[in-house]
């Protein structure tokens, strides 16, 4: 498979000129220091820790409602669908990326293109869960990105020009990649997505600068993981000890557990913290036992791969819980103490604060309005199942239709891949959430590539009539809902907030919103023209406070039907990436 | 010049403007019977690497659904082309993506007709849970093949299988996330998973068989044929054992085309339907070395017949 960019182009204006002229190497310490400077974003999360918290304030509550597009950037072409991306900021170059598995970098003064690149998909490719891509990775004079056909790309970050392709796994096995990669002390790391075509989930360190493989870790139980020493595998121990201590059989070796949604990373402890999807087969009678490592969070030595810890959220998972959500590490006091902790809100409903230094569970409380499949958590955050909420025995399955189960939240999850944002001003998380459930019932008339099958048959519903989505404030300590703001149709788009007091999110009706951080009141909303279902970000170039978020409905909500398509099927399709601030005579005040 | 030359003008301006904005709008070319018999040629759907239905052997295209593909073109009178198709999760799945409105990466690749559809009114007439016919923009037709499930063993390693409870103490091959997968991981309260091991296709688990690392194989009875044949020099046998538990036994399989295409469906339909009735469809299964059954959609017609 041969890489090239089909529309590499070069402004060759003045103001091009003297971008190109000012751009800098992206430095480890940059990237350490993220989440502290800004007038830059070269982190996938705003910080390696994946707060998305900037400490800004010229934009503030109280000026807010003055917001104005400055520019916006079509991404081009009939690709206009699922634009998930966060762009990122360096010596006033934006880079992004967009769906296809397309990056552009874009004078951030002006909003034009200063190079494209397309990455030739090869025929006959089907990524399991629409086109997305969620972004890249800066580093030294490149801009990384993974593919559709799970390959990471890097190209000259000046230039556009490719400087190594490198394939992670193979897409004709169900591999693929959508999230951003991160670079954590020179290593870029990365997950792998996939399907329910038998993958195995795994997080590699490749050299930025060539692409070569340092380490890799299988997440589930039973494999070896690598460090590659001078080219060669030297192994470096078994994820979980050995094979079969949680599953049966020989269903280890295709156990699942993508690491779908990318990392984040802890510099006090210096550990990787990847969530991992949900085990194979779906059906969870098929494989009693735990099922390590999916549907958990995983704390990874960004060193060699080894793995420090891991917290299970739903053990068993049966309900496609999926847990792959972001851990993001926070710090609070308690009785004068300073706790070193991580959030995490699941897919399954609860919102897990643990002590990241060693996993161990500190509380953890559902973050939606019900949830049916358990009764709650025990003092170790495991779930405590109720009685019959899990979908059924396939051997008990007749050539009728399975007893269905209505279990909430739906398989989309309480919250799904879209990023959360930690406030340290506030203490509050703001988590981008949905109340939905979904019946689902063995359904023995099935078929698949030819022959008689059983599938799982399932209606995805809304919780109630008048809205789908809900943007809440989350107290990690009490577990309080501070305030919570309804949206009609589902959340899918990140968040982000800000020392002015500030949430920012976008709906799938085409808003980009900004919320009082402290009462929840919508300050702002400006409408893009299509879904948003990106993550915005904020930095300051020359004086003034930016806001950009890209816009394009898509991913997985419009590709399932039932009640919610309903909901979302009058939405269009776009692929903009917008770009606000203050006007001038109200910035700096 | 005559009103019938500036009437034809106009019409072909019209198709290849229709056929424009296909491409202009990124959607399925409409291809009806009389589009398709003008343009010389059929998309056949067909699953990619799936023998002995379809795949390629000297980079050709070969096996039974390959040669059923190919008669229809040939009764039709037009070139034989192959539409390879990636298997999705589901049926559902492939049908959307290869023949009613193409896969989100590649729109306009569609075949004219999809080979290996079960036929199963009760799957075509399927409702969600709104009410909603599930596959109402496919038309699911002429069923040319019964198929079943079936196991193979090594008569070395377990001289007969008589029952599934031998699998209680030898080890079986299935392909990853199929119904044999599912019967053998949960049937008979799971005390056949343990002895169950997964392989990425059915020849890789002939190789297992092969290596001595599983004493059976369990697929479709045409892919166990096939594979028995390919290993004629070894003592693997087709075991006799019924499926006690097992949700569906046989199933009949047929063809699909596009709703709006049922002219061209009703045209293949009566060519496959006389090369079932008049035994071509069984010579092609026996050309390849496979038992045939006759689609149970026939029972009683084919011996109504007969007695008429």
């Amino acid at each position: 498979m041969t890489y090239r960019s089909i529309s590499t182009r070069f402004t060759l204006g003045t103001l091009a000129m003297a971008v190109s002229l000012g751009a800098q190497a992206v430095t480890d310490q940059d990237i350490l220091n993220d989440h502290a400077t800004v007038d830059d974003v070269v982190t996938y999360g705003m910080g390696l820790q994946g707060q998305r918290y900037s400490s800004l304030d010229q934009l503030n509550a109280d000026n807010v409602q003055s917001l104005q597009p400055v520019w916006a950037f079509s991404f081009g072409s009939e690709k206009m669908r699922g634009q998930e991306s966060q762009p990122m900021i360096k010596d006033g170059v934006m880079y992004v990326t967009a769906s296809y598995s397309r990056a552009y970098a874009i004078d951030a003064r002006t909003g034009e293109e200063i190079w494209q690149y397309d990455a030739r998909l090869p025929d006959g490719i089907m990524p399991c869960c629409d086109v997305v891509n969620r972004g890249g990775a800066l580093y030294d004079d490149l801009f990384i990105f993974g593919t559709l056909d799970a390959k990471l790309v890097a190209l000259n970050k000046d230039t556009g020009k490719v400087v190594w392709v490198k394939q992670v796994a193979d897409y004709q096995e169900g591999y693929s990649i959508t999230a951003a990669p991160i670079i954590v002390n020179g290593k870029l790391i990365t997950g792998v997505s996939g399907g329910e075509f038998g993958i195995v989930g795994k997080v590699e360190a490749y050299d930025p600068r060539t692409g070569d493989l340092l380490w890799t870790r299988p997440t589930v139980e039973g494999h070896m993981g690598y460090v590659y020493q001078d080219g060669e595998a030297v192994e470096n121990g078994i994820s979980g000890g050995e094979a079969g201590l949680t599953w049966p059989g020989d269903m280890w070796e295709t156990g699942g557990a993508a690491t779908w949604l990318g990392g984040t990373y802890d510099p006090d402890t210096d550990t990787l913290f990847f969530g991992t999807g949900n085990p194979a087969p779906w059906n969870s009678h098929l494989r009693p036992g735990d099922n390590l490592f999916s549907s958990s969070r995983l704390a990874i030595d960004p060193n060699d791969g080894s793995i420090k810890w891991h917290f299970q959220t739903t053990p068993n998972d049966g309900w496609d819980y999926d847990g792959v959500n972001e851990l993001i590490s926070f710090d609070y006091e308690q009785n004068g103490e300073l706790v070193r902790a991580a959030a995490t809100a699941d897919r399954n409903g609860f919102f897990y604060v643990l002590d990241r230094t060693d996993g161990s569970f500190i509380r953890g409380f559902p973050f939606v309005d019900e949830i049916t499949w358990a009764e709650g958590l025990d003092e170790n955050g495991r779930p405590i199942y109720t009685e019959g909420g899990r979908p059924g025995d396939p051997a008990a399955t007749e050539e009728d239709k399975g007893e269905p189960v209505l279990a909430r939240p739906a398989f989309l999850g309480g919250k799904n891949w879209m990023p959360m944002a930690y406030n340290q001003t506030t203490g509050l998380f703001y988590v981008p959430s949905n109340e939905w459930s979904m019946d689902i019932w063995n359904e023995p008339v099935s078929y698949k590539r030819g022959a008689a099958y059983l599938g799982a048959g399932f209606t995805i519903k809304p919780a109630n009539e008048e809205f789908i989505g809900v943007l809440r404030a989350i107290d990690p300590s009490t577990g309080e809902e501070v305030w919570r703001h309804e949206n009609r149709a589902p959340l899918w788009g990140g968040v982000m907030t800000t020392a002015g007091n500030l949430v920012f999110t976008g709906t799938p009706e085409g808003y980009l919103k900004a919320f009082d951080a402290r009462t929840g009141e919508e300050l702002y909303r400006f409408n893009t023209g299509s879904g948003v279902v990106g993550t915005p970000i904020t930095w300051e170039m020359d004086g003034e406070q930016y806001v950009s978020v890209a816009s394009g409905w898509g991913g997985a909500v419009p590709l399932w039907g039932g009640e919610v398509a309903k909901v979302v099927k009058d939405f269009n399709q776009g692929g903009m990436l917008w770009t606000f601030k203050l006007p001038s005579e109200n910035g700096a005040q | 010049m005559n009103a019938i030359y500036w009437w034809l003008m106009l019409l072909m301006t019209l198709s290849s403007l229709a056929q424009a904005s296909d491409a202009v709008l990124d959607r399925p070319p409409e291809r009806t019977y009389d589009i398709v018999v003008e343009s010389g040629y059929l998309n056949v759907g067909l699953y990619r690497d799936f023998p002995p239905y379809s795949y390629l052997e000297n980079g050709e295209p070969a096996g039974v659904d390959v040669a059923i593909g190919q008669r229809i073109a040939e009764e039709l009178g037009v070139e034989f082309r192959v539409h390879w198709i990636t298997p999705d999760e589901t049926l559902e799945d492939d049908l959307r993506n290869n023949v009613w409105k193409g896969h989100y990466l590649a729109k306009r690749r569609i075949a004219d007709v999809m080979l290996r559809v079960p036929y199963d009114r009760r799957f075509a007439y399927m409702r969600d849970s709104t009410g909603e016919v599930v596959n109402d923009q496919v038309v699911m037709f002429g069923p040319y093949q019964q198929e079943h499930w079936q196991i193979a063993h090594d008569a070395e390693a377990l001289d007969a299988v008589r029952t599934m409870a031998v699998f209680q103490y030898h080890p079986i091959g299935v392909e990853i996330d199929t119904l044999p997968d599912t019967y053998l991981s949960s049937a008979f309260g799971g005390s056949l998973r343990d002895s169950t091991q997964h392989f990425r296709n059915v020849e890789r688990a002939f190789d297992a068989m092969l290596e001595g690392r599983v004493h059976a194989v369990m697929s479709t009875r045409a892919e166990i044929d096939h594979q028995l044949a390919r290993h004629a020099d070894r003592p693997f046998r087709s075991a006799t054992n019924g499926f006690p538990g097992l949700v569906k036994q046989s199933w009949d399989v047929g063809m699909a085309v596009k709703h709006t295409h049922r002219e061209l469906g009703h045209v293949i339909e009566a060519i496959v339907d006389r090369m079932v009735r008049e035994g071509e469809i069984a010579d092609i299964f026996a050309r390849h070395g496979l038992r045939y059954s006759v689609p149970a959609y026939y029972d009683g017609i084919l011996e109504m017949d007969e007695e008429t």
